[in-house]
């Protein structure tokens, strides 16, 4: 008898009889609602309230920073402020994108090249493993900290070398003081943590391609860069989307490392969305338009992630 | 003949030589890519070690001369100082008192969530699975100001305690995914046959099925430990006073002082935040590696 | 109309018992019948003391209730963060709580705390305000009403190396060629000029340090003017033109700034008091000068006001022992004391006594420019005014272009004017 078989299938083969049977799927049913409750609650809790309250706040005037005024009704004001040119929304939304787009390409191919390597059997793998593994496993502010060190002119090893190629090097300011050094310096401490996500992921989507795919291409006399191209890369496709799909989400909601590293600067040159969005609500203590800002957020990251979900639905 | 057949071998060894060279040559270069990952991935932390060694005049004096690669001399003090200084403790114990709490939640309420989803054919299991999914992708940044509101109406911002419960939204959909994918790989045999004999579910659950996925629990303990001290956002949004402070909000916030604060001092704080995930990684690397790929894709 | 989850019985009731957790009983009580001066009673006094400020204040506040055993004083202490204690104490007004009865402010809050009707305005008192620094007083008074007293002023200056300029510089054309001279005679130097310019508050002060010596004023309503251009066009000069400071001042915070002074690799640094206690050690020791920023043509002496300021919830209903509190605390000799012990510089020039000069010689300088510490924008909305600030400075200080400084505040110039004026629900 197949373990995986259904209970209702295999209890018509037993013969039992079928009253107890349903009577006890009633109670495990009722058992499993039981089990589930309290994490959907939970989780309801920290998301769809947090969305509910953004949803209504975001139609309402709600700004901590005038006292108790009352939360009027100010219908679409939010919104249509954001879109205005003076709150720098659609800058953020913009800078954001070509973020994500350039970091997920980047860390697909790097990560893709790392997991290829650690597919290997070779002596030394579990250290090369867990090398990759520790930039991910560490806090972001870990990360952003200490690449914050090292792009630091004085106490940083970035100037240090560069200053070894070429003397004008040797005394670099990363952070703020130029718009393209400080996303630089972003790219490469973001990069640097999640491309292990990407390759770990990819390594496990290697692992599940059978033997024999490989050697029935050996067999057919493929180069290794057909094999690569016509085997594994068709048979990747399902991790390949989810490491896009997380990394994609990851990166569009990056926050952490601008916070850290240049506070949004130099000037507003660095402000993500998630940065607005922090900014709005806890230093500007405005719900309103931190509302409308978090529902457009949830938004975008919806309708991605919709798109992964559909691509995973359970089989249950 | 004799002459052929004393040359073919000589040709065959030529060209095995050549392969071998060619191996060789190919072996040292993977060998070598292999290095540039270990050193880009792991040398950052070596030099921030290295600064954590240095002492305030050598921070001041800047990377140069004396102070290259390997340090002249080292000094320990940053250590005891961002313990005395900066009162780096409660920070850490405060990181420690929420990772595990936690941890210590999400285990226990997504094994239920786990078990139900895998076994119990509840209505609705894709839509409840769908959901925590999405869970997990919701933005982070977008959740603080209306959770904001709340913690301050209930006289809780500034208060660790609630970041157990926030914290449940990194933690909660990857661990229910997990152990569910888990439980569906356990024989179902093994549970009828202690329902035949006339125990619970509960029973069940808790002398059959919960020991035999331990494994599969210590992993999704893990990377909820590391999801849970990971956490930034909520606690700079959530906490207000720096003995509230979880530690790595503590560490950025040393340099927003009039203070004289140097980089050994963030960096040691830093090594010291590392060390626990570090020494997490290095034992438990393949259950990692496989949470996270159970957990995200099958 | 009001979205239910704002109320406190829903809140708990909902979501409270998912959260597994019960609120702490809400303390806020509401305004008292005033209580004299005269009788017992205990007032609570919020502060953001740390340290030996904060074992300072303790003692002070001791010998407050000695003379006043009427009186007793109980202290909350807050986040030494100033805009994380700013937040903790709106929490307590926004709730309509009546305690702190006195708080400490920072300089830049008087201004919100009055509009918001959160601080008693202190005309019944008939507060002296004239024996106090005029501009220290200034940052306390909102719409010609004194809101907050001057507990102590923090001025940032300019510090120069006594030994690598001999004469202090008397125009800012001359801090650039005195930072030129030194950079040239002593190579151990790595830059003429250390001022803070990253992205955060302390921009801010390092711009008025130099500001009014332009002529320049911040007044949010129009940053856009002649004096304000030419003050930040020199700052931004000293980075791409002249070369005596770094890029990295964009890195900058005023402890970094301090580094640079005290570890002897900078002839000038835009930066606080505090600096010239910490210059114990070759090359800097004994050859420390602090100045106001030399004025330029059209302008005066240049200095920025930090510090802290004290005043009165205008629901307690202890201020009258409040205010008594307050007295005594700004009163020259308890000042003198905290100076000498602290290092916080007196907010009355009459605390700068020829006893505090021996033991601390530097107070001399503090005093000199607390002549002259210009105050941030007194402004209810000062925060939003100061993050449009940090991001204009940031601008600037990461782009080389010559008209940089011009063109950012000709662009944030509305921005500003409308988040300072913003008035909410209109």
């Amino acid at each position: 008898m197949a373990t995986g078989m259904p209970v209702r299938e295999r209890l018509a083969l037993t013969g039992r009889p079928p009253r107890r049977a349903a009577s006890r799927k009633a109670a495990d049913r009722r058992f499993g609602y039981l089990l589930v409750a309290p994490t959907v609650i939970l989780l309801l809790a920290v998301t769809a309230y947090p969305l509910i309250a953004n949803l209504w706040n975001s139609f309402h005037f709600d700004n901590l920073s005038y006292g108790s005024l009352p939360h009027k009704f100010v219908g679409g004001q939010n919104y249509t402020n954001l879109v205005s040119s003076r709150s720098g929304w659609v800058a953020a939304l913009e800078r954001t994108l070509v973020f994500t787009a350039v970091t997920i390409a980047f860390d697909v191919v790097v990560g893709l090249a790392l997991a290829l390597m650690m597919h290997r059997k070779f002596r030394g793998r579990g250290l090369l493993r867990a090398s990759i593994l520790i930039p991910w496993a560490v806090p972001t502010v870990v990360s952003a900290m200490l690449w914050k060190t090292m792009f630091d002119p004085r106490a940083g090893f970035v100037d240090y070398f560069l200053g070894a190629i070429h003397p004008a090097w040797s005394s670099l300011t990363w952070l703020n003081a130029s718009v393209w050094r400080s996303w630089a310096a972003i790219f490469v401490a973001d990069s640097w943590k999640n491309i292990p996500f990407v390759a770990i992921i990819l390594l496990a989507g290697l692992q599940v391609i059978p033997h024999e795919v490989y050697e029935a291409a050996r067999i057919d006399g493929a180069s290794a860069w057909q094999t690569f191209r016509r085997v594994t890369l068709p048979m990747l496709k399902p991790a390949l989307a989810v490491a896009l799909i997380f990394r994609t989400l990851q990166a569009l909601l990056v926050f952490d490392v601008i916070y850290i590293m240049t506070g949004g600067g130099p000037g507003t040159s660095t402000e993500t969305l998630s940065f607005l969005n922090y900014q709005t609500f806890i230093i500007k203590t405005d719900f309103g338009a931190g509302g409308a800002i978090s529902m457009l957020l949830v938004v975008i990251a919806l309708v991605i992630s919709a798109g992964y979900v559909r691509f995973l639905r359970p089989q249950t | 003949m004799t002459i052929l057949e004393g040359r073919q071998p000589l040709a065959i060894r030529t060209i095995r030589r050549r392969r071998d060279r060619r191996k060789a040559v190919r072996g040292a270069l993977f060998y070598l890519a292999v290095g540039v990952v270990v050193l880009v991935a792991l040398f950052p932390f070596y030099w921030i070690l290295r600064t954590s060694l240095e002492s305030n005049s050598q921070v001041a004096a800047g990377v140069g001369g004396g102070n290259g690669i390997i340090p002249s001399h080292l000094s320990f003090s940053a250590y005891p100082n961002v313990f005395s200084q900066q009162h780096f403790l409660a920070p850490l114990v405060n990181s420690l008192i929420v990772a595990l709490g936690t941890t210590v939640v999400t285990i226990i309420v997504g094994s239920l969530a786990g078990y139900a989803l895998a076994r119990l054919q509840i209505r609705g299991a894709g839509a409840i699975l769908g959901f925590i999914l999405l869970a997990g992708f919701f933005p982070v940044l977008a959740m603080i100001g209306p959770l904001y509101l709340l913690l301050d109406d209930l006289h809780i911002l500034d208060n660790i305690y609630p970041l157990i419960i926030v914290y449940l939204v990194y933690t909660l959909p990857l661990t229910t995914w997990l152990l569910k994918n888990f439980f569906q790989q356990i024989p179902a045999e093994l549970e009828e046959a202690a329902l035949m004999d006339g125990a619970t579910r509960l029973q069940t659950l808790r002398r059959v099925v919960i020991p035999v996925a331990i494994p599969a629990v210590f992993t999704a303990a893990i990377l909820s430990f590391i999801l849970a001290w990971n956490d930034f956002a909520f606690a700079i949004s959530f906490l207000r006073t720096t003995g509230h402070f979880t530690a790595p909000l503590a560490i950025v916030t040393f340099g927003e002082s009039q203070f004289q604060v140097f980089y050994n001092l963030i960096d040691a704080a830093v090594v010291i935040v590392s060390i626990p995930i570090a020494l997490l990684v290095l034992f438990a690397q393949r259950r990692i590696v496989s949470g996270l790929t159970a957990g995200s894709f099958r | 109309m009001a979205w239910p989850y704002r109320s406190k019985v829903f809140a708990v009731a909902a979501v409270g018992a998912v959260m597994g957790l019960t609120a702490a009983g809400c303390s806020s009580s509401g305004p008292g019948k005033p209580v004299s001066a005269t009788a017992k009673q205990t007032i609570v006094f919020a502060e953001s003391g740390l340290g030996p400020e904060g074992a300072q204040t303790q003692k002070a506040i001791d010998a407050f209730e000695k003379a006043n055993p009427n009186i007793k004083v109980n202290t909350d202490v807050l986040s030494s963060d100033s805009t994380t204690y700013l937040s903790q104490l709106e929490q307590s007004f926004t709730a309509g709580s009546a305690t702190p009865d006195v708080f400490e402010s920072d300089v830049t809050y008087p201004a919100k705390f009055a509009q918001a009707g959160w601080a008693l305005p202190l005309t019944k008192f008939h507060p002296v305000m004239g024996q106090y620094f005029a501009l220290g007083a200034a940052a306390g008074t909102f719409n010609g009403t004194a809101y907050a007293i001057p507990w102590f002023d923090n001025p940032e200056g300019l510090f120069y190396r006594t030994d690598l300029i001999k004469t202090p510089p008397t125009s800012p054309a001359q801090v650039v060629s005195d930072a030129e001279a030194a950079m040239k005679a002593d190579h151990s130097l790595k830059e003429g000029l250390a001022f803070e310019a990253a992205k955060y508050e302390g921009a801010i002060t390092a711009f008025l340090t130099v500001d009014s010596a332009f002529g320049g004023k911040l007044t949010p309503s129009n940053v856009d003017t002649p004096g304000n251009v030419a003050a930040l066009n020199w700052l931004h000069n000293a980075v791409y033109v002249s070369h005596i400071a770094p890029t990295a001042v964009t890195g900058w915070q005023e402890g970094q700034v301090e580094q640079e002074f005290v570890a002897g690799h900078a002839a000038f640094a835009i930066d606080y008091p505090f600096v010239e206690s910490l210059a114990t050690a070759a090359p800097v020791k004994g050859h420390v000068g602090y100045i106001p920023f030399p004025a330029g043509p059209g302008g005066t002496p240049a200095a920025a006001l930090g510090g802290e300021m004290l005043a009165i919830n205008a629901k307690s209903a202890h201020a009258a022992a409040a205010w008594k509190l307050i007295q005594y605390l700004t009163s020259a000799p308890v000042e003198t004391v905290r100076a000498e012990v602290t290092g916080d510089p007196p907010s009355l020039p009459s605390a700068y006594t020829s006893a505090l000069y021996a033991k601390a010689p530097y107070f001399q300088n503090v005093k000199t420019l607390n002549n002259f510490a210009a105050p941030r924008p007194v402004n209810p909305n000062y925060l939003n005014v100061s993050a449009d600030l940090q991001t204009l400075f940031s601008s600037v200080y990461a782009s080389p272009s010559s008209s940089a400084a011009a063109q950012a505040l000709k662009a944030g110039t509305s921005t500003i004017s409308h988040d300072a004026s913003a008035t909410p629900g209109s």
